[in-house]
């Protein structure tokens, strides 16, 4: 069905003005970083800029420790989703192929972790953590972050191995494979798209999570991005080069993973799976 | 008996080496001075510490004041909280209520009998029978203008509150605001709307028997008269807070705003004028005739049980409170933390510092509005535990939110603003 003209005005409108709407935001951002500090607050803002420095970058990465919380975001983040997807991808397929007394129970449990708000189960961990001597160092935040991140994957990575036909997983079984092989030879790289979601999904939680970063860690050199970069920009007077430049260093791991793990979005692996 | 002596010898050669390598009482500083040159100048300080005393290890460890409240009394009671920690006035009855803390009144004896304190820090620190925390420094809020644009618009200082709001109303044209007064509900709009209270004679929230006194004549006036001011700031105004404000100020988009210090974003990014740049004390009430104002005093709180360490600890308040040192201690952020002791407001390692020199006369006029500071919830003694509640849910702010957002009069919104402080008392 060809759409009218009028149609595909309006549906391109509607599209561009949704792309400036979340677009500029960013652009606003990643171009002050590169502002004076004169045009960065000036009366009219400028969408373009005017002048043009470095000074925000180099005052943030050698008059600062964001490049220690760098080095500890991407720690806490890399291996927390490693955890994550370590654990998750054969718990989703326990679930979803293996029969075990009480699966459909636990399958909604487990879930429940996710439904607490972390503030309130915040001050109990502490006291738990400072008695296991974990209080300050980075392996808190990562258990953290596996914790409320392991149930919501499961739940998406069960979905996804429902998606896959049935007929492949039982010509595996009647070449004799057992459910390990199944799981790693077969079912995996049928579900890449699914495990990059929820890479993705883990990444972004550890890399933006601040509540538990905040309060589990004490000192400067164990702090990751959200809770130092906070810190940094000040309170009564705020340096909004430095906030401006922060915030545009910080979104760029995420950039980069999206770069890199993006094309197995589009890589349809189940297409002619089954002929 | 020879055996004896060789084994005595023998152990007192064993012990030697501990007693004379005697390892050093390591201690913790917490504080929330958290931006990079703040932290390295208080590091340069420590240092000098360390080297000058190698029986002491201090080490610090800058914190958020958005999570210290919560984090400070998790850390405390699993035993991995500092030694000393900053504080504000309203920080302090939580960890007192707690039990972290024990009086310092003797150790402020002695250093007020040494620096002279100016008497309102301590005060904010002084109830229940004792001092729970010593005094480092001083913010007082004022009114930050360019003397250009008064001049240009023919107005003088506002000296009353009705010269104030002719002035921002005259400086309100070409896309200017005369005036930028926050409306968050945030702490730094407890902080302006106080500073118009205690100009306008609502200087007590508590009655002296620890009942609330906030649903009064004068706070109506002041909450009102604010709400006037409120509708010719910029609309984004409902979400400020201190840095907003600033960059308002200083962009010439306000024409007068209240502030601690404009001066660090002033120099520069404002132009540095130091000529042109002005600042007074608040306005008060046509009735009233003392200009008054905000002031927190910040302050140190000592927080170790172990007598070594809380030794080593006053020694390291000592040595910032000596002239030589406490000058370098204030410019951490030039022209925003003011002297709390009388030398202290005369040494040379204040002075001294370029932006001190360059911008004495509004760190004098800074310094001169500070002997009037006051602070909601610790005035005349009046000092209730219900106030770290009442400040830390900006009772204030949001009883102002409800005129100038929830469109209340002022007087049913000072009443609603009552019960909520009733409220979160209990």
């Amino acid at each position: 069905m060809k759409r009218s003209l009028p149609a595909t005005l309006l549906l391109g409108l509607s599209g561009l003005f949704l792309l400036l709407l979340i677009g500029m935001p960013f652009w606003w951002v990643v171009t002050g970083s590169f502002k004076l500090p004169q045009e960065i607050i000036a009366r009219v803002p400028t969408m373009v800029p005017h002048s043009f420095t470095l000074q925000h970058f180099a005052k943030l990465l050698s008059g600062s420790d964001y490049p220690v919380y760098m080095i500890n975001s991407l720690l806490v983040a890399g291996i927390s989703t490693a955890i994550t997807l370590v654990l998750s991808v054969p718990a989703a397929y326990a679930f979803f192929r293996l029969a075990f007394p009480g699966r459909e129970a636990l399958y909604r449990i487990i879930l429940l972790a996710y439904a607490f708000p972390s503030i309130v189960v915040l001050i109990p961990l502490f006291g738990m953590f400072a008695r296991i001597g974990l209080i300050d160092t980075l392996a808190a935040l990562v258990i953290i972050n596996v914790t409320f991140a392991l149930p919501f994957s499961i739940w998406m990575l069960r979905s996804f191995f429902a998606s896959v036909p049935k007929e492949i997983e039982e010509a595996a079984l009647m070449d004799g494979a057992p459910p390990t092989v199944i799981l790693r030879r077969i079912m995996i790289p049928l579900i890449a798209p699914g495990i990059a979601s929820v890479g993705i999904f883990a990444f972004i939680s550890a890399w933006t999570e601040y509540v538990f970063a905040s309060v589990l860690i004490l000192s400067d050199a164990k702090r990751t991005v959200p809770v130092g970069f906070s810190g940094i920009i000040g309170q009564y007077q705020i340096d909004w080069g430095l906030l401006l430049s922060g915030a545009s260093l910080a979104v760029l791991p995420v950039v980069i993973l999206f770069a890199l793990v993006g094309r197995w979005f589009v890589s349809g692996l189940t297409e002619g799976a089954v002929k | 008996m020879k055996k004896r002596i060789l084994g005595l010898l023998a152990g007192a050669s064993m012990l030697m080496p501990l007693s004379a390598f005697a390892a050093p009482v390591e201690i913790t500083l917490w504080h929330m001075e958290q931006p990079p040159h703040r932290v390295a100048r208080i590091q340069e300080i420590i240092d000098a510490f360390n080297t000058a005393h190698p029986d002491i290890v201090v080490k610090q460890e800058p914190q958020n004041w958005g999570e210290v409240y919560a984090k400070a009394p998790a850390a405390l009671s699993a035993g991995a909280g500092p030694d000393m920690l900053f504080a504000i006035p309203d920080f302090t009855p939580i960890l007192k209520n707690i039990g972290a803390l024990t009086s310092v009144a003797d150790f402020v004896a002695e250093l007020d009998k040494k620096h002279d304190f100016v008497d309102s820090t301590v005060q904010s620190y002084s109830y229940d029978g004792g001092v729970w925390a010593v005094p480092l420094y001083n913010m007082a809020m004022s009114l930050w203008y360019r003397k250009s644009v008064l001049d240009g618009a023919g107005l003088k200082v506002p000296e009353t509150w009705a010269d104030w709001k002719a002035a921002a109303e005259k400086l309100s044209v070409d896309g200017t605001y005369g005036i930028g007064v926050p409306a968050n509900k945030q702490l730094y709009t407890d902080q302006t709307i106080y500073s118009v209270m205690v100009n306008g004679g609502a200087t007590e929230i508590y009655n002296e028997d620890g009942t609330l006194r906030f649903n009064n004549p004068q706070t109506v006036a002041a909450l009102d008269y604010y709400a006037q001011l409120q509708k010719l700031s910029p609309p984004d105004s409902t979400s400020w807070t201190w840095g907003e404000a600033e960059a308002c100020f200083v962009s010439k988009s306000c024409g007068m705003i209240m502030q601690f210090s404009v001066i660090s974003s002033y120099d520069t990014q404002g132009g540095g004028d130091p000529a042109d740049l002005g600042v007074a004390p608040i306005p008060h009430a046509d009735g009233e005739k003392d200009h008054n104002t905000i002031a927190y005093a910040n302050a140190v709180m000592l927080l170790s049980k172990d007598e070594a360490k809380r030794k080593a600890s006053e020694e390291f308040i000592r040595y910032l409170l000596e002239p030589e040192t406490y000058g370098k201690f204030l410019n951490m952020e030039p022209g925003l933390f003011m002297p709390v002791t009388a030398d202290g407001a005369k040494a040379e390692s204040f002075w001294g510092d370029p932006m001190a020199t360059k911008y004495k006369a509004q760190i004098e006029q800074i310094i001169a509005n500070s002997q009037n500071g006051r602070l909601f919830g610790f005035t005349s003694g009046r000092t209730f535990p219900s106030i770290a509640a009442i400040s830390a849910q900006n009772v204030i702010a949001e009883t102002l939110q409800s005129i100038v957002v929830g469109g209340k009069s002022a007087a049913d919104a000072v009443a609603g603003g009552q019960d909520r402080m009733v409220e979160v008392s209990k």
